[in-house]
């Protein structure tokens, strides 16, 4: 066992707590066997430490830089990677652009940091030349980016590494489970109880990113997750304020400017975390239009505003 | 965005896109993996115009077994029937010599360049390989190989490192390899220049059941990638052969008088090679993408301590024609001067440490002319064919071996599972 796992007992069940992807993460054995809690949560970190060495875009030694540092050359990518991005462009095509893993070198012109710092028009627009999955050239196994465009999976990658611990452990086992890793859960079905996961879903302003299991009275509201995904999208503390108008953080790549009236955060339920993940970002994108988006698709949600 | 007159197929969609995802991959070391292995089978048929021909079935298998980590097996069989020039040149009557065996005999008719029609032999060859990083931007690839005739046995052993540089522009190659060969001819090995028996009244000299060479090679190589869509090579390799280098069954005429084609009294003599052999050769390599196709481009200079020079010049053009089918014609030139030791026949009394007329350490040249036709069946499948036609012509003034002709015709189906 790692020295960075940790072991808790709780109300009838077990739970192995570390950090990975830049988030507190937990995973909820719902059982009394301790041996078996920890070698599960050791299974579950070491597929998230797995997935955030791989497609981390702050490392220099992953498939991730190789294809960012590949000046414009076709480079050969594993079936993981061409998987994520067959998905990514899948996303890229049901959202018509909105959602677009190319759209991360708008982090340059816009650090929302909660200043006023809002760039000027032109920088949003030499930006934008560097970005569009359309001007991408993948054909698995290839991928060929033009020069001075960038991937980042950080939009999917939290979501996929919960589904695939999920997977690994629910090849390993038959009791239930919670994975949480930084507010994106997954079920994997009802306890011995025959209850659901108890959630809480926190309103911003308050803790970011880690849901209070059973403790209900912080929380704006519990609901009971018996099996499935939960992603939330959205950061209150991520904004620019200028001359009265507050940009949110959610970009439109199409644009480059932050979609308008964006809600403060989105939690969807659905099959998976990864699916939640994609249609809580792209209810944001919806900026007024996130509530009747997410109503046609029959999904478990909360929106939240200011 | 306007989402809103699709929402309901959006999710529909993005559900069995995920499941996809999901489904799709596995992570090493968990469970059943898909598309971890990688296969390649093919049968060549190669048939040169009233000799040799060769029927080859290769079967090569090659599965991920970590990151960038990966194994490969591959078994060839050669199959190989039909008659083979023996060295001894065409005279004005019938000739007649000793099978290898030494218990039979065959009967060139006048005018015709002597073939051996013994030549009957299937090949079985394995080999494995090891491909693996050792550190960021290091990789070592590591080899065994084995392989068998009824009278001849190699087995081998190599190890590659390939080292990358300047953001995986540049890489390094260096590699050695070291096969251990066995030859045991049928009748034994002949003792070098001296004569071939006509009869089966007499048995051929022998010094022995059998001899080993050694083979050592050393590869140094650089790639480059030039530009967006260009790639170079080159490779230096240095090689060194010792040990039994001769080719038992191979013999030269003997005739009285340099101008004639009247045989001695000892009318044939088997061929003696030295027994070591050093060669070099240089190769450099481009490859460039088209919008779309791709033409690649070879060069290699190869020379050795036996006298022999050659260029080669080899050519491809993948001409795409949508729909994943494609096209790929290919050329290749190829241009070799002579041993030291080659003759096409001695003189009589004027016997040399080292002869042989093998036509293939002749002067010579060889064109070939080819097509392949590819087709990707499915995202994990392709097959393709190909011919190719070889002309290949002694050069040189006085008299020469024949020109050879052959063709091949080679099927390939590889997926992935």
């Amino acid at each position: 066992m790692a020295p960075s796992l940790h072991i808790k007992p709780g109300n009838n069940f077990w739970s192995g707590h570390f950090h990975a992807m830049a988030s507190p993460c937990e995973v909820l054995i719902d059982t009394n066997d301790q041996a078996l809690a920890e070698r599960l949560a050791c299974i579950a970190q070491n597929e998230a430490a797995r997935i955030e060495k791989k497609f981390s875009r702050y490392r220099d030694d992953n498939i991730i830089y190789r294809i960012n540092h590949s000046a414009g050359r076709p480079l050969e990518v594993d079936a993981e990677t061409a998987a994520l991005l067959d998905y990514a462009e899948h996303c890229y095509r049901i959202s018509n652009g909105m959602f677009d893993i190319t759209s991360g070198v708008l982090r340059r012109v816009w650090q929302f940091d909660g200043g006023d710092n809002v760039p000027q028009p032109a920088q949003v627009a030499a930006v934008q030349e560097l970005l569009g999955w359309h001007r991408v050239d993948w054909q698995r196994p290839l991928l060929t980016l033009p020069e001075g465009f960038e991937i980042d999976l950080g939009g999917i990658c939290k979501e996929y590494a919960v589904d695939r611990s999920a997977m690994l452990l629910a090849a390993q086992t038959d009791v239930s489970f919670l994975i949480n890793y930084g507010g994106d859960l997954y079920a994997s079905k009802p306890r011995r109880s025959s209850q659901g996961w108890i959630i809480g879903v926190e309103r911003p302003g308050q803790s970011t990113r880690h849901a209070d299991i059973n403790q209900p009275s912080a929380a704006a509201g519990n609901f009971e997750l018996c099996r499935g995904g939960v992603a939330t999208s959205g950061d209150a503390r991520r904004f620019l304020l200028k001359d009265g108008i507050r940009y949110s953080h959610i970009l439109n790549p199409l644009t480059g400017w932050p979609v308008r009236n964006a809600p403060r955060s989105v939690t969807v339920v659905a099959n998976t975390c990864t699916e939640a993940g994609i249609l809580s970002t792209l209810a944001m994108l919806q900026g007024t239009e996130a509530e009747a988006f997410l109503a046609g698709q029959n999904v478990q949600h909360w929106v939240l505003r200011d | 965005m306007q989402l809103n007159n699709k929402s309901k197929p959006v999710r529909h969609s993005l559900t069995l896109a995920t499941a996809t995802l999901l489904g799709s991959v596995s992570a090493p070391g968990y469970g059943a993996a898909s598309n971890d292995w990688e296969i390649d089978s093919s049968v060549l048929y190669y048939a040169e115009d009233g000799r040799v021909s060769a029927i080859e079935p290769v079967v090569r298998a090659r599965k991920t077994i970590g990151d960038d980590e990966f194994l490969t097996f591959r078994l060839v069989v050669d199959s190989l029937t039909g008659s083979s020039a023996n060295g001894a040149i065409a005279t004005t009557a019938a000739q007649t010599f000793t099978k290898p065996s030494g218990d039979a005999t065959y009967t060139t008719a006048a005018n015709t360049t002597p073939l051996d029609p013994s030549f009957h032999d299937t090949r079985v060859a394995v080999n494995g390989e090891w491909e693996k990083p050792l550190q960021d931007n290091l990789k070592g690839i590591f080899g065994a190989n084995l392989s068998k005739e009824y009278d001849y046995t190699s087995l081998g052993a190599s190890a590659t490192l390939a080292w990358d540089f300047n953001s995986r522009n540049t890489t390094f190659t260096t590699g050695l390899s070291l096969n251990l060969d066995t030859v045991k001819p049928v009748g034994g090995i002949p003792d070098g220049l001296t004569a071939m028996p006509t009869t089966t009244t007499f048995t051929k000299a022998s010094v022995g059941d059998s001899d080993n060479k050694t083979v050592v090679d050393v590869l140094l190589g650089i790639t480059q990638v030039i530009g967006r869509k260009t790639l170079m090579q080159f490779n230096y390799t240095y090689g060194q052969d010792d040990g039994y280098l001769t080719d038992p069954y191979k013999i030269l005429s003997v005739v009285t008088d340099a101008g004639t084609a009247t045989l001695a009294a000892t009318p044939y003599l088997y061929e003696q090679r030295p027994d070591s052999r050093v060669r070099n050769a240089f190769y450099w390599k481009t490859v460039h993408q088209f919008e779309q196709d791709v033409v690649n481009f070879s060069y290699r200079y190869y020379w050795d301590d036996w006298g022999i020079t050659s260029h080669t010049f080899d050519a491809r053009y993948r001409y795409e024609l949508g729909g994943g089918h494609y096209l790929m014609p290919h050329a290749r030139y190829y241009l070799q001067d002579k041993a030291d030791f080659y003759h096409y026949k001695l003189v009589d009394g004027d016997i040399p440490r080292y002869a042989s007329a093998d036509y293939r350490l002749g002067d010579l040249s060889t064109t070939t002319l080819g097509l392949k036709y590819g087709v990707e069946l499915s995202e994990n499948s392709e097959f393709s064919v190909r011919a190719e036609i070889m002309k290949q012509q002694s050069r040189g003034s006085g008299a020469t071996f024949p020109d050879v002709d052959a063709m091949i015709l080679q099927a390939n189906y590889s997926f992935l599972f």
